[in-house]
């Protein structure tokens, strides 16, 4: 008897064998990326807070600056009913953010300050620790948020514009009303759940991002659609009068001002060791 | 008496074997037919849920079950760096908005994954739709009302237009009135709002929490798709 179920297990366990490793269908793939093959994540935040900067700066001058001069209202309850106005740049950024998770990207983008206009936007914790010592450095600060295990990224928000100076300083529930041009008002935080990813990833993520503000700018002429009197939609942007860019305008803009420098990057991180004397 | 027990006769062994087999399969056989999914499902299904079939959440993983079972056995040996999916994904967020796209939404998941909101993520993981959302109870909400007062706690609100105030709200810790007049996601047309007298009652707002009827109105922004359209 004994003998029979030693026999017997081991039909089972060969069978069992042969079932897992022998005659074997094709491997299910693993997502790792392969030994040289791998972008620091912090240079993938790097560059997509680049591109953000060059959207943001696009946005906050051309549309909102320039559009406020012919008449264009831009206020934080723009999605309100009944509304006619458009997203402020904070909340542009809120709407690009809003299509990355649409999009599945785990690459997370949020606004901040210590002293925010919506008190759900004050840092907190590791975040204001690091926010202070960005203040006085004015560069990008990364570390590694463990509970969430994010590789995280804060970029400084820099007054560039008195337009933001001024909306700041001026707005009700603002918290401080003596900000100056070149002050760090706040910080754009990035974040991935990737330490470093393949070349074709780091394509599709700033793919991504470019599909972000495409999204968030739609959302804006979608808005528009809806006024009383809207603008015109065309070629023409807000200096030509009371006019608005198509999607396809704003960022074939972006582009132009962008793309420039991120094939620069693109260049430095995913050319191939053979073609370093070409850079 | 003793002639009933001599007239018993024992069932054979070998009969109780075969239904002891066949029994099983022809259950399974039952619960694997199409129109018996709710059969198989957890528990019922949570408020407008009930019209899903269950391959919208539960999408198909990736490969053959017996190459899945094969990745996970290499894994547990440390032939491979990832185990792999068996037979269905894990149901995340992207499936939950892969319908409920909401593009004003006042709280999207997304943003609890910002560092500083570790306090509530260490509280309810808000991160997650399924922590306040727990499918297959037959419910809107799973979570208490007072989750609030994690993110809320020291709101200063100038000029604030509300009677009684939120300052005077928070100082009685009375967090299960927010949801009597906000509404959590800000996805039906309603004007909040001003004195909470106005806002639904605490019964009124666990019922719904609980399936019931609406308190914010029947008007939506966004409805839900009632198909993904993503596979």
């Amino acid at each position: 008897m004994k003998r029979s179920a030693a026999v017997l297990t081991s039909l089972v366990l060969i069978n069992l064998a042969i079932y897992l490793f022998v005659n074997a269908p094709p491997a299910l793939p693993e997502s790792t990326v392969a030994e040289g093959e791998s972008v620091p994540v912090e240079e993938v935040l790097s560059t997509v807070a680049a591109e953000n900067d060059i959207v943001r700066a696009l946005y906050t001058q051309e549309i909102v600056g320039k559009g406020k001069l012919v008449g264009l209202a831009f206020q934080d309850d723009w999605r309100e009913d009944g509304i006619q106005a458009g997203p402020l740049p904070a909340l542009f950024l809120r709407e690009a953010a809003q299509s990355l998770q649409r999009q599945s990207i785990p690459l997370g983008l949020y606004l901040g300050s210590d002293f925010p206009i919506a008190i759900a936007n004050k840092f907190e914790g590791k975040q204001a620790q690091v926010f202070a010592a960005l203040k006085e450095t004015r560069k990008p600060a990364f570390f590694y948020a463990e509970d969430t295990g994010q590789y995280t990224a804060m970029f400084p928000d820099v007054a560039g514009v008195q337009g933001c100076v001024t909306c700041h300083n001026e707005h009700k529930d603002s918290p401080k009303s003596d900000w100056a041009l070149n002050d760090v008002m706040g910080a754009t935080t990035w974040s991935y759940d990737k330490a470093a990813m393949s070349r074709g990833e780091y394509l599709e993520l700033v793919g991504a991002v470019r599909q972000s503000f495409r999204d968030a700018y739609t959302a804006y002429l979608e808005k528009v659609a809806t006024f009383e009197e809207p603008p015109e939609i065309g070629e023409k942007w807000p200096d030509a009068g009371y006019k608005l860019p198509t999607a396809d305008a704003f960022m074939a803009e972006f582009a132009r001002r962008a793309s420039a420098q991120t094939v620069d990057r693109l260049l430095a991180e995913t050319a191939p060791p053979a073609a370093e004397g070409l850079r | 008496m003793s002639d009933r027990r001599q007239s018993r006769r024992p069932i054979p062994r070998g009969r109780i074997y075969s239904i002891a087999v066949v029994a099983p399969v022809f259950a399974l056989a039952f619960l694997l037919r199409p129109d018996a999914e709710n059969l198989r499902a957890a528990g019922p299904a949570n408020t407008g849920h009930e019209v899903l079939d269950c391959a919208q959440c539960h999408t198909t993983a990736e490969g053959t079950p017996r190459q899945q079972i094969q990745a996970n056995v290499r894994f547990l040996l440390g032939m491979r760096t990832q185990g792999a999916d068996f037979i269905h994904k894990p149901v995340t967020n992207v499936d939950c908005l892969a319908c409920h796209q909401n593009p004003d939404d006042r709280h999207p998941v997304y943003r609890f994954n910002e560092p500083r909101f570790a306090k509530a993520r260490a509280e309810f993981a808000p991160q997650n739709c399924v922590s306040c959302h727990t499918e297959h109870t037959g419910k809107r909400v799973t979570l208490e009302p007072t989750v609030c007062a994690s993110c809320h706690a020291g709101l200063e609100i100038k000029e604030d237009p509300i009677a009684p105030s939120h300052a005077v709200l928070e100082a009685r810790e009375a967090w299960s009135t927010c949801l009597s007049c906000h509404d959590f996601h800000g996805n039906h047309v309603q004007t909040t709002p001003v004195r909470l007298e106005d806002g639904a009652s605490r019964e009124a707002v666990l019922r719904y929490l609980a399936g019931g009827p609406a308190i914010y109105g029947d008007s939506v922004r966004f409805r839900a798709k009632t198909d993904r359209g993503d596979r």
